[in-house]
């Protein structure tokens, strides 16, 4: 026992040291253990995770202002009792929807909706949602899928401090990557029955090319699906179906119509759209053939004047 | 220059040069060559977006908003610049100026097995060109059929609302990945075949090294004409014969020149 105390006041010194400068004194309390606290451990209900908050990054989160304890409500006293008694209903309610999801402390990601309840119901009725509150699917997103940790999260513009501008995940130059974390995953794709290469086909595209080049203002994923209010592409009041899409292009693409906003699927080219993919294995061939053809017309070109040359030379110096 | 063997006319009414290109054709040269650089050096970054060099070459041209504008200035001006071309061809026929010598024949199908049978050492002979060589031809007639694709299929990427107009129903499922496949893989094919082909027989080879001029000047020398283009030179010099060329009797102007 004499080796844990000694470790536990380690942590207290440490933590009082690195930490308090940044903090207020209710949440120094909280980051004296939970500032050192480094690798996973095993909750009791099973789950191993991380239980560190890097309380730099917390301070110039846009959550600083917020105690642990706004969030994390079952563990309003030290040592945590983790109790339910006296929570809210509603947040009780939607943590047990998303216990399952959310395993380590689902009161505290329902606790989002305290301050973001209107977005918390948009998020609920959207595909992400309705699969994990009606089909009870785990690896749906939810808040800190797409935005990170709340303890690090910045505002979507991102945000400069000592140690240099932390990104936010879902910022402009972000949003593809973080969007391709699950939508770049086959056995994903395949789940839900959405095209096996969204990401790629949209780097693909002149919008995906422009906006890895650096251009500003394109669209990137939530531009034409929206966020928070995301919807299947199969259902109605998703923002890219049917003729919603022809409105939707019409935002930047002034007269688009049905055959322009065909443009853009995100489908592979497949056998499925026979002209594309025979044209440009055609167009491979005849590409590589030409080339082939000239270089080696051109390798005889120059075998030809070398050996004149030599031949040339020999004639002079005989 | 080596003395004519067979020359019925005199030598010395032989001109120095010839005139290759007119004034004409020079302009529509440099405007396309200016063009296609343009068009060359704005279009890469954006094919290969997934390169890392590619972002900041895209900023050299000024970044992505700024390169799109370079890009389709150049397309605009390279389909003008074919238009003059081809209206200057009509002009010429209702002239009766148009010379059909650029159209392959199956003569050039002949010369490309003899000039074969030259480089693999089965033949000492070169063989005898005409105005345009097969590889000038083919020079040629891959621009037209490459600005053929891309310019029009770069029209329609360049505005795509409007392409949209004329596209039937059927088509947009698969249309605009034709269209992007002409563009790119086209141009790809062309840059290659402008850096290869062009650059060999126009540039780095060892007759005409570091260039052939004839682009600016427009005229080529008499000796030249004998040289690569034998069978122009007995139809503008008729009586006269142009030197037979064999890799056993070339002179020491051959090498140099």
């Amino acid at each position: 026992m004499g080796y844990k105390r000694f470790f536990l006041f380690f942590l207290f010194s440490a933590g009082v040291l690195f930490q308090a400068n940044d903090l207020f004194s209710d949440n120094l309390s909280c980051l004296v253990c939970h500032g050192a606290l480094k690798g996973t451990y095993m909750t009791r209900q099973g789950v191993r995770t991380s239980l560190h908050v890097d309380g730099e990054k917390y301070a110039s989160s846009v959550h600083a202002d917020l105690d642990c304890t706004t969030c994390h409500l079952k563990y309003q006293d030290n040592p945590h009792k983790s109790t339910d008694q006296g929570l809210d209903e509603t947040i009780l309610g939607l943590a047990q929807a998303i216990q399952k999801k959310s395993p380590v402390d689902p009161v505290a990601q329902a606790a989002c909706i305290q301050c973001h309840n209107e977005i918390y119901l948009e998020v609920k009725n959207s595909v992400h949602g309705i699969n994990i509150f009606q089909k009870n699917e785990t690896d749906a997103a939810l808040c800190l899928d797409c935005h990170g940790s709340p303890h690090e999260i910045v505002a979507a513009a991102g945000t400069n401090t000592e140690r240099g501008p932390l990104k936010s995940a879902v910022a402009y130059e972000q949003i593809v990557t973080t969007c391709g974390r699950c939508h770049e995953q086959k056995s994903v794709s395949l789940k839900y029955g959405f095209s096996t290469r969204i990401i790629q086909r949209y780097n693909e595209s002149f919008h995906g090319k422009k906006y890895h080049l650096g251009g500003k203002n394109l669209p990137v994923c939530t531009t034409c699906h929206g966020s928070h209010s995301i919807r299947s592409h199969k259902d109605p009041q998703s923002l890219v179906y049917g003729t919603n899409k022809i409105t939707l292009c019409k935002q930047c693409h002034a007269g688009a119509n049905a055959e322009f906003v065909a443009a853009i699927t995100h489908k592979p080219i497949g056998k499925d759209n026979p002209i594309p993919y025979y044209a440009e294995k055609g167009l491979i061939i005849l590409t590589m053939g030409v080339i082939a053809g000239c270089a080696l017309h051109i390798l005889l070109q120059i075998y030809a004047a070398i050996r004149d040359a030599i031949q040339y030379s020999r004639r002079m110096s005989r | 220059m080596k003395p004519e063997h067979d020359v019925t006319s005199h030598p010395d009414t032989l001109p120095k040069e010839v005139e290759r290109f007119n004034i004409h054709y020079r302009i529509q040269h440099v405007i396309m060559l200016t063009s296609f650089l343009v068009l060359f050096f704005t279009g890469w970054a954006l094919k290969f977006s997934e390169v890392e060099t590619s972002y900041s070459w895209i900023h050299f041209w000024g970044g992505t908003r700024t390169a799109g504008i370079l890009h389709r200035i150049a397309g605009i001006t390279m389909i003008l610049d074919s238009l003059y071309h081809v209206l200057y061809l009509t002009y010429r026929f209702f002239r009766g100026k148009l010379q059909w010598d650029l159209i392959p024949v199956w003569k050039d199908f002949i010369d490309l097995y003899q000039n074969m049978r030259y480089f693999l050492g089965f033949s000492k002979e070169k063989p005898r060109f005409g105005r345009f060589t097969y590889l000038q031809k083919f020079d040629y007639w891959a621009v037209f059929w490459g600005i053929f694709i891309i310019g029009f299929s770069g029209l329609a990427l360049a505005f795509p609302t409007k392409a949209a107009l004329f596209f039937p129903e059927a088509s947009k499922n698969w249309i605009w990945e034709l269209i992007y496949i002409m563009h790119s893989d086209e141009a790809l094919l062309a840059i290659v075949f402008i850096l290869f082909w062009h650059f060999y027989n126009e540039h780095l080879r060892p007759e005409v090294f570091p260039m052939s001029w004839v682009w600016i000047t427009g005229k080529i020398s008499m000796h030249e004409l004998q040289q690569e283009h034998p069978m122009e030179f007995e139809r503008l010099f008729p009586g006269a014969h142009a030197q037979t060329v064999t890799s056993e009797d070339e002179t020491d102007e051959d090498k140099t020149s």
